[in-house]
């Protein structure tokens, strides 16, 4: 192992002080002078024309200042993807309760909330509907009567509501079914889910004196709402600054344009800034949750083992607006096992509900909670043990994965091993009590990542990376370039940034800032090294390769006192015949690496009642190198217990007459709190990567997968049943236990014959 | 119609004029502008609004500020700053317990009024006593060693 001096060190976040003495400032922070308040007015109704709207009431509330609608928006559509089938204020028709119709810009928020109550809108309703299965059947109701006249619709499907298809084929899976010793068919369902995020959605903008438009927001994605902005109120781009403050947890929510829009509409309307912060309750009804899914898996297994074919058929719930990258499932249908013939296929069906937003590769935990659920029933059902039957399925390095790409070298099967061991697998637990294991496969994300460095006069250097500071990544990113020059880590500095300051950045999300960004910092770091050594060599009058470096200094390799400080090299770099050192990387595309983790739950199931505690949790992934251990815990950890609360105790409920959240409170939607937890428990597996900075892998995203799944398999192991359908409650259990579990179906046939399979 | 509210918050006298309405949340964020203090729900579930109204935690979103006429009011910026970090804040540093940071002063709040009341305790005894705060980040093992490791530091510094 490499001894190394700034990573795989516990050190203290660079932003930690200033949160634990409350002086970090988050968008809602944000006091300007002549600031408004902004409220939304969502609509009432699932789907109905607009027929009109009165703000003549509202508008004379005193202290009220300007009311918009969607009728004050240019007319153009946009949407989160290629698809553009939003408006960003409905104009004469909404698809969803909870879509906003309009604005209030008022002193306070009182007043702009009473003005709301004031306004008049007259609908007339059309039909809706609500449950995805139906909206499948051919005479359902086009939530979209004019998709196809949509910007980046390509469906010839004949079902309108229909608005992705992703699939996946290999070999000939309906030969290898034929071929197969055994055939296993089971659905599973996820619900809904809200991403919980303690910091409420928030934004203030102002349009400076220049004419152009600030907008401080609590955001993911400062440059994807600057694009967007600059679509939805069509101005240039070059006109608008996002500034991203402090981020109060976001998961996937905040990497898009959400509501900044409105208040920016208000601030060039009333020439003031303008804030605009989210209800709790708005956050339940007004921001894109994560809509059930349903996951049908058909699986072929020779009598020795062998999986050898997989088919999985995914229903997507999309909601109104094809919000997020819905389908992230099916590239997972095959779980981390190798399967030469598979057909995987995902449906994104649009329904007259509130728009599905990001989660955490929430697709993925979907996927995997029905994957390593089934993989376990058939190990159980076919007399296998679990863990043995995974790991003689377990992808290898060289084998060809879902994507095409070769499957490079990896830790699954030590990740396996490390769980086995720490559990002392295979185990039995007295009556009541469980084990079960889930095995979770995510990416390294890639996109867009740039870096600049600069040195300082005193040797220190200055970082600027457009990335939203997302749990430590700036911390992460600021040790990838101490390390890379033998710095500490307090001499790295990094800026505070904005759109206008920092070159285009992805959004910092899908577990793309380690791997990707901080590549870009490295190798931005590495060039700066390069200068340094030249402007050494050119002082000491040396060749570039008589030289070494360390503990902030350059010197002779065969003369070791002849050399040159880090803070002697930035004061002479300021007045060098080059100039001040300063250099930038930029990449786009890593490769392919693999992330993968192992789970175990230990579980108690109260017969009497079905409540399930987890008793015991222990989790090993593979993260290349921990840039910093603790860190790295700290993602593994909370990663661990929102999958938890997807397991046991969260539930967005929607109405399944009129698709309105239900379940719009912390009262009604429950997280887990700390009584509700084991401590956790991680194994740090590492296996460098191939590419990632000093072999870092991603890590954020993988631990919320395998929960659901690992729980399940603990109460099969408890009380020997199987709980299809997520949250494990207490009824299902329950229900379970009595043989009266609902069954749920999907008609594969149906949907092969639509695609015309 | 605002009325005179007189409060002391963090030693220092405060004299304002504040809504009948308003919740001491908003009036410490709003109307002192003390931004420390967050407001996650608004209606008592999450804790991230955590300040002491006469030595005892409160959330205080579900307090009327004008009930709070003459009260000594300590936010996480009186608990300790930059200069003068209270051990509690320190641990939660040196343990990694937080992330994004925004549940964060409620919860050290929480958990340094817990301390006080049982300087000595359990891990399960911990959970139960920041059991009110609710935090989407950390998963709460971190958070949970950092109160213990500062009950541990304040102990030894008795």
């Amino acid at each position: 192992m490499v001894d190394f001096k700034v990573l795989e060190k516990n050190l203290p976040r660079i932003d930690a002080r200033d949160k634990v003495t409350g002086k970090a400032v988050y968008a809602s922070d944000l006091y300007l002078p002549g600031m408004l308040m902004c409220k939304l007015l969502a609509s009432t109704y699932s789907h109905a024309r607009i027929i009109s709207i009165d703000t003549t009431q509202a508008e004379s509330l005193q202290g009220v200042r300007a009311i918009i609608t969607g009728q004050d928006f240019p007319e153009i559509r946009f949407g989160s993807g290629a698809l553009k089938d939003r408006y960003i204020m409905a104009r004469d028709e909404v698809f969803y309760i909870g879509e906003p119709v309009a604005a209030v810009a008022a002193d306070d928020e009182i007043t702009a909330q009473e003005a709301l109550d004031l306004i008049k809108v007259v609908y007339e309703a059309l039909p809706s509907v609500i449950d995805p299965i139906t909206a499948l059947t051919s005479d359902a109701p086009p939530v979209h009567s004019n998709v196809a006249d949509y910007e980046g619709y390509g469906f010839t499907l004949g079902n309108s509501n229909v608005c992705t298809l992703l699939d996946s084929d290999r070999g000939d899976v309906d030969q290898a079914f034929k071929d197969a010793d055994r055939v296993f068919e089971e659905t599973y369902r996820s619900q809904g889910i809200n991403q919980g995020f303690l910091e409420p959605m928030a934004c203030v903008t102002n349009v400076e004196a220049n004419g152009r438009l600030t907008v401080w927001a609590s955001t993911q994605g400062p440059y994807q709402i600057r694009t967007q902005l600059a679509g939805v109120l069509d101005k240039p781009l070059s006109s608008i600054k996002v500034i991203p403050m402090e981020l109060g947890g976001g998961f996937g929510a905040k990497l898009r344009l959400a509501f900044e829009a409105f208040p920016a509409l208000l601030s060039f309307k009333t020439g003031r800034p303008v804030k605009l912060i989210n209800s709790r309750e708005e956050v339940f009804t007004l921001n894109g949750p994560r809509l059930p899914v349903t996951n049908y898996l058909k699986t072929g297994v020779n009598s020795d083992g062998t999986i050898i074919a997989r088919e999985a058929y995914s229903i997507f719930d999309v909601g109104a607006y094809l919000g997020a990258g819905p389908n992230s499932g099916v590239g997972h249908g095959l779980g981390a096992y190798n399967i030469p013939n598979f057909r995987l296929r995902s449906f994104g069906v649009y329904t007259n509900k509130i728009y599905v937003g990001s989660y955490r590769a929430s697709g993925v935990a979907d996927m995997t909670f029905a994957v390593e659920s089934h993989t376990d029933s058939i190990a159980r059902q076919m007399g296998f043990d679990p863990w043995e039957f995974r790991i003689k399925n377990a992808i290898k390095e060289g084998d060809v994965s879902v994507s095409g790409a070769r499957m490079p070298k990896n830790g699954l099967v030590e990740t396996l091993q490390a769980v086995k061991d720490r559990l002392g697998l295979p185990k039995r637990l007295e009556e009541g009590r469980g084990v079960g294991i889930a095995v979770c496969e995510w990416r390294s994300g890639s996109g867009p990542s740039t870096a600049s460095i600069s040195v300082n006069e005193d040797g220190t250097v200055s970082l600027l990376t457009g990335s939203v500071d997302i749990s430590g990544s700036d911390t992460s990113l600021a040790a990838i370039a101490a390390e890379t020059l033998g710095l500490s880590l307090d001499q790295v500095i990094v800026a505070k940034r904005d759109t206008d300051l920092a070159p285009f950045t992805g959004p910092s999300g899908g577990s793309r800032i380690v791997y990707s960004q901080g590549t870009a910092v490295h190798r931005a770091a590495e060039a700066v090294k390069e200068r340094l050594y030249e402007l050494a060599a050119d002082r000491l009058g040396v060749q570039k390769d008589a030289l070494s470096m360390s503990d902030g200094r350059i010197y002779i390799e065969d003369d070791p006192n002849q050399g040159l400080s880090f803070t002697q090299l930035g004061t002479l770099s300021i007045n060098s015949r080059s100039g001040p050192i300063i250099a930038t990387a930029s990449l786009s595309n890593m490769p392919y690496d693999p992330v993968f983790s192992t789970q175990a739950a230990e579980v108690m199931v109260d017969k009497a009642t079905g409540q399930v505690k987890v008793t015991r949790y222990v989790q090993a992934q593979d993260v290349g190198v921990a840039i910093n251990p603790m860190s790295v815990e700290g993602q593994l950890e909370g990663g661990v217990v929102q999958g938890i609360g997807r397991a046991l105790t969260e539930d967005m409920q929607l109405d399944s007459e009129t698709g309105a959240v239900k379940t719009s409170s912390l009262s009604t939607y429950l997280m887990p709190l700390a009584v509700d937890l084991p401590a956790i428990e991680n194994i740090l597996v590492k296996v460098p990567s191939v590419d990632g900075p000093f072999g870092a892998r991603a890590v954020a995203e993988p631990p919320g997968f395998g929960p659901p799944a690992a729980i399940a398999n603990a109460i099969f192991d408890a009380v020997g049943v199987r709980v299809r359908e997520l949250p494990l409650s207490g009824e299902r259990v329950l229900a379970a236990l009595a043989g009266e579990s609902i069954e749920i179906r999907l008609d594969v046939d149906a949907l092969k014959k639509a695609e015309g399979t | 119609m605002k009325k005179p509210l007189k409060l002391n918050v963090n030693g220092e006298e405060k004299q304002i004029l504040v809504e009948p309405y308003s919740s001491l949340l908003d009036t410490l964020r709003d109307d002192i502008r003390l931004t420390g203090t967050k407001k996650g729900c608004d209606e008592g579930d999450c804790g991230a609004c955590t300040v002491f109204l006469n030595g005892k935690p409160v959330t205080s979103c579900m307090v009327l500020a004008h009930s709070a006429h003459d009260a000594d009011v300590i936010t996480i910026e009186g608990l300790g700053n930059l200069d003068d970090i209270h051990p509690v804040q320190q641990a939660f540093v040196d343990y990694g317990g937080l992330q994004c940071g925004f549940c964060i002063p409620g919860l050290i709040m929480s958990a340094t009024a817990f301390l006080k009341e049982n300087p000595d305790p359990t891990e399960e005894e911990v959970r139960f006593g920041i059991g009110g705060n609710l935090c989407r980040c950390t998963g709460y093992s971190k958070v949970v060693e950092a109160v213990l490791a500062a009950a541990q530091n304040i102990n030894n510094k008795r």
